[in-house]
């Protein structure tokens, strides 16, 4: 009983020690989700240089290509609280004037990278041509959302 | 005193009668018209993907099939009023199926419509005007064969004096002109001169890549000095890129990375398009890589445009 309770409590604490790290990331909400889009830029970067052939292609890199996205793709939506379109920042009005078709953006870039990660599967897409077919969705997520709730240049 | 007033009046109505002479719209001659003959829809189908057509006259959104009906009803909201694309369907009541292809030359090279109006130039006939005649008659055979749309988009929505159609004619005869913008390409580097021409064909006409990109003086007409300099977008927030090999920017992309861009939509560093861009890129990728090479190498062979401090 008493083992219980304290694992309760560790739990507890873990929870808020965990939710602790969180605020402190969204204190700056910009620089955090500037941060998880930088990876997945760096992501796209390596999963379309081997897609070019630029990159010699190994199983193992697409796969780190798709689980950068996947994780990416369940995080991102978190950085986006109101008050957080002042400052320098290409996060367009249209995420909070439509909080609902925002949204569906963010649904469809994590419904792809779940297709993605199952298709990668244990060690990765065999070829460059899985690789393009499990990339083709969540590259085509990018320009979907981009198209209206990110600002011109 | 008295001659004085009869002078006024007199030359009062001098400059009305000029002014109303200057600005009727004007048509295509009969020699010119015999450079038009209906063409090859299939040919057709690749100038439609190069001029964008669907992007404003589709519903908005519209994916795959959908993108052929051209209904119209896209708002652009410019600094001159709400501009509503109007339906180009071949619906011979609401839409383009009943036009000559004389009417419509007239409409893509001169702006002027086959009841004698002038189109606003939200329709980029300024940039239209650059098309082959061989290019304008397989575009009308491929909108021939596109499904009929009914029902008309509603009217423009324009304030004074903007919606005064009769004083775009004044307006075309100052920026409506359909010589090539750059006319040769820019000294440096070994340049494959057919290539840079379909090149320039592509952006400075079908195209119109210039009526975003080049910034507009105060009568909307663009400013050529600055030819794909980057402007302040037409509609919505943020600035439309310069697109000229300026050091710094648009400069250190290779030619193989604007044909990558317009293939995949995707940047040098993997940012992917955005905007109404995402539209413009999709289309070309429609078109035979030749093709978005060819852009690629009139691209890093014009005038580089360095930005003034804003």
């Amino acid at each position: 009983m008493r083992m219980i309770k304290s694992a309760v409590v560790l739990g507890l604490a873990a929870g808020i020690g965990l939710a602790g790290t969180i605020a402190q990331a969204s204190d700056d909400p910009i620089a955090t989700r500037q941060a998880i889009m930088s990876s997945v830029g760096a992501a796209a970067g390596l999963g379309g240089g081997m897609m070019k052939g630029e990159i010699a292609y190994s199983p193992a890199a697409g796969k780190a290509a798709i689980a950068t996205m996947r994780a990416a793709s369940l995080s991102f939506g978190d950085f986006f609280p109101a008050g957080s379109d002042q400052g320098k920042t290409g996060a367009a009005a249209a995420i909070w004037e439509d909080p609902d078709g925002f949204s569906a953006e963010l649904a469809k870039f994590a419904a792809a990278t779940a297709k993605a990660s199952e298709a990668a599967g244990k060690d990765g897409p065999a070829d460059v041509e899985a690789l393009k077919a499990a990339m083709g969705p969540v590259f085509g997520s990018c320009k979907s959302c981009h198209e209206t709730y990110r600002k011109k240049n | 005193m008295k001659k004085a007033v009869i002078v006024l009046v007199v030359l009062g109505v001098v400059a009305a009668a000029a002014g109303w002479f200057l600005s009727a719209p004007t048509t295509l001659n009969q020699a010119q018209l015999a450079a038009f003959a209906p063409g090859d829809a299939a040919q057709g189908e690749l100038v439609f993907w190069a001029g964008g057509c669907t992007s404003c006259h589709a519903a908005k959104d519209a994916e795959g099939d959908d993108k052929l009906k051209l209904g119209g009803g896209l708002r652009l909201e410019t600094p001159f009023g709400v501009f509503v694309a109007p339906n180009i369907s071949s619906s011979t009541a609401d839409g383009i199926g009943a036009w000559s292809l004389e009417d419509f030359a007239n409409a893509m090279t001169h702006g002027t419509s086959p009841d004698g109006r002038n189109y606003y130039p939200a329709f980029p006939y300024t940039s239209y005007a650059r098309m082959s005649g061989a290019d304008i008659g397989n575009l009308y055979a491929f909108l021939n064969t596109l499904p009929a749309v009914e029902g008309k988009a509603p009217p423009h929505e324009l304030g004074f004096p903007f919606n005064i159609r009769r004083g775009i004619g004044l307006w075309k005869r100052l920026f409506l002109d359909p010589a090539p913008v750059i006319a040769a390409p820019a000294a440096g580097g070994d340049v494959d001169t057919a290539l840079w021409e379909r090149g320039r064909y592509l952006v400075e006409g079908p195209g119109h890549c210039g009526e975003c990109h080049t910034p507009r003086n105060l009568a909307g007409g663009l400013e050529l000095s600055r030819w794909l300099g980057g402007a302040p977008a037409p509609t919505g927030e943020g600035r439309i890129p310069d697109i000229t090999p300026v050091e710094g920017g648009f400069g250190s992309w290779s030619a193989a990375d604007i044909a990558y861009y317009l293939e995949s939509g995707f940047t040098p560093e993997y940012d992917s398009v955005g905007g109404e861009m995402v539209h413009v890129q999709e289309n070309m990728a429609k078109l035979p890589a030749s093709d978005r090479e060819a852009i690629a190498a009139y691209l890093k062979a014009i005038p580089a445009v360095v930005q003034t401090a804003n």
